[in-house]
């Protein structure tokens, strides 16, 4: 049964900015569904029509069999939502934030005070509970708007980039949990901008790039929609290495973007060797030259034409620093 | 839940985050007592004057300092509806299955406790100044009833500056050249008589002139009933301008 039917959704700001334009998509009970897109691709618009922030523009949304547009209020008792922007009252304690979206959510005093300290305990936060949540870190943050939107036991949760600005080991143990509610019955319904997210949580994943819906499936079916391997040079003479490449045998696809030229091929292990030796015959010289397995980075480059640009929101650690010196 | 519920949490909730913030309390406090202290003693020989019709210049002052109160302390609540809109608490009252008119009464229901509690202090205060108060510790009640109804009118107009801007600051300069002006040009600090004609004028299309009048009868004079329901009169029309006004910015803010 599907819990989300979405038909022709689209959303247009100030009568011309087309922030999403036509998408069509479903999630069933209990999968994970994951909306993966670069900054500004829709995602945000998307979730905030789902959980009755924003109107459509055009199309229908059903969210647990009510339409969001005519009944947002049967929707709103059967959601949970943590938005990208953290809503979190910093003078209030964790624990009281905690009651108040419970309350807010029609529980009693009582049961809103039993649900917090249960979920204090999950989230590890019970030794900072009776603390004024604006001492807390963005990670401590981050669990506790979390926590807000599991007060009421929604079986489906929109989580939206719920951990851009995390540090590896806090997003790990964020993933840890949601698989962890998942199991437990709860769909997820999550956007991101990381691939290795999409991947490492989503049953089914959809790309949407610039409002429009690019491609969707399970991660496997999109990784076996490439093919094959990818080999990527950059070159300046983008034109010769394209019809160089195109020349070989056995070549599923060539694409160009910039200055980089990708092919698609069944096994890429054996074939670097002969790209290299054909381009050196053309008299190109590859600046850069990577071979790689299906992967989602391949999946969304492959259907629009650029990586995956994630910008960060935290602070680069000094591991990225390092990387990025040769 | 109820519509009378869900207000309550939020009221609950609004006061529990000026509580918090102690010193932000202490300063809502103690600037009406500041007033109270330096107008009474600045003016205090106007007390004397010929012509003036109160015992001393600090029986006619308590009353205008609650309204100067009510009115600084109204034009604060835009200031926490910016800050909900900022921090994201907005969004989560938005988001849940609660009726969304709750979200500023619960605001407008805080503004006018914290009201209140000020009034409350200036009447004490006062009193061990000297003020003595003609009708008791009911007319005192009535005083803040009718001081914290008045201030709740005003919220609507603080609130819809706020949702229409988004901006703090705008938010508080633009209360701030409201209230003085609006306060000068009623008979807040000068008795109608000792007023030039012009602004004796202008002070009887001033809603201020209302409320500090009933509150200055209840002071010095007794229960002057019509007094009494010109001022709830008066905050009525005000109050219904301004909170429809603040509801329907509310809807356009979140639509």
């Amino acid at each position: 049964m599907s819990l989300i039917e979405v038909t022709d959704l689209a959303k247009v700001f100030d009568g011309e900015i087309r922030a999403v334009d036509g998408v069509t998509f479903h999630v069933d009970e209990g999968e994970v569904f994951g909306f993966l897109g670069p900054n500004g691709a829709g995602k945000t618009t998307t979730i905030r029509v789902l959980v009755t922030l924003s109107a459509a523009t055009s199309g229908t949304a059903i969210v647990d069999g009510f339409d969001v547009a005519a009944n947002p209020h049967d929707v709103r008792e059967r959601i949970g939502y943590a938005a990208q922007f953290i809503g979190v009252d910093g003078d209030l304690t964790g624990r009281e934030n905690l009651v108040l979206q419970g309350r807010l959510h029609g529980m009693s005093s009582d049961g809103a005070n039993q649900q917090a300290d249960h979920l204090l305990e999950v989230i590890d936060l019970t030794e900072a509970a009776d603390r004024k949540a604006g001492t807390y870190s963005g990670g401590m943050r981050r669990r506790l708007d979390l926590a807000q939107a599991l007060m009421h036991e929604p079986r489906l949760l929109f989580l939206d980039e719920p951990t851009t600005g995390l540090d590896p080991q806090n997003r790990h143990a964020l993933w840890a949990y949601l698989r962890e509610l998942n199991r437990d019955g709860v769909t997820i319904f999550l956007t991101t901008q990381y691939l290795e997210e999409a991947d490492a949580l989503a049953d089914r994943i959809a790309i949407i790039d610039q409002g429009k819906l690019v491609v969707e499936g399970t991660p496997d079916e999109l990784k076996a929609g490439i093919g094959g391997d990818t080999i990527s040079v950059t070159v300046d003479d983008v034109e010769g290495a394209v019809t160089t490449l195109k020349g070989l045998d056995d070549i599923l696809e060539v694409q160009a973007h910039d200055h980089e030229v990708t092919l698609y091929v069944a096994d890429g292990g054996s074939r670097v060797a002969e790209v290299v030796r054909a381009l050196d015959a053309a008299g190109i010289a590859p600046h850069t030259l990577e071979m790689s397995e299906p992967s989602l980075d391949q999946v969304f480059l492959k259907h629009t034409g650029e990586h995956l640009r994630v910008e960060e929101v935290a602070q680069p650690s000094r591991m990225v620093m390092g990387r990025t010196t040769r | 839940m109820t519509y009378a519920i869900e207000s309550m949490i939020l009221l609950r909730r609004n006061l529990l985050k000026t509580r918090r913030v102690p010193m932000l309390l202490f300063f809502a406090l103690f600037q009406p007592l500041l007033f109270l202290f330096l107008f009474s003693q600045i003016f205090s020989s106007l007390g004397d004057l010929p012509g003036f019709p109160y015992e001393s210049y600090l029986q006619f002052l308590v009353p205008s300092i609650i309204a100067l109160t009510a009115l600084n302390s109204a034009f604060q609540s835009g200031m926490g509806t910016v800050t909900d809109m900022d921090d994201g608490m907005l969004d989560k009252f938005l988001i849940a299955p609660i009726h969304r008119l709750s979200i500023m009464t619960g605001r407008i229901l805080s503004d006018g406790a914290r009201i209140i509690l000020q009034a409350t202090l200036i009447l004490a205060v006062a009193w061990l100044m000297g003020t003595r108060y003609a009708t008791g510790v009911a007319g005192m009640l009535v005083m803040l009833v009718l001081a914290a109804l008045f201030g709740m009118a005003w919220a609507g107009l603080s609130n819809i500056i706020a949702l229409r801007s988004g901006n703090a600051e705008l938010t508080m300069m633009i209360g701030i050249l409201i209230t003085f002006p609006v306060l000068f040009l009623s008979t807040a600090f000068m008795p109608e008589a000792l007023l030039p004609d012009w602004l004796g004028t202008v002070a009887k299309f001033n809603p201020i002139t209302y409320i500090v009048e009933a509150e200055r009868a209840l002071v010095n004079e007794g229960w002057d009933w019509t007094a009494i329901g010109q001022s709830l009169a008066v905050t009525l029309v005000l109050g219904a301008i301004t909170l429809t006004g603040a509801t329907r910015a509310f809807r356009k803010a979140i639509s």
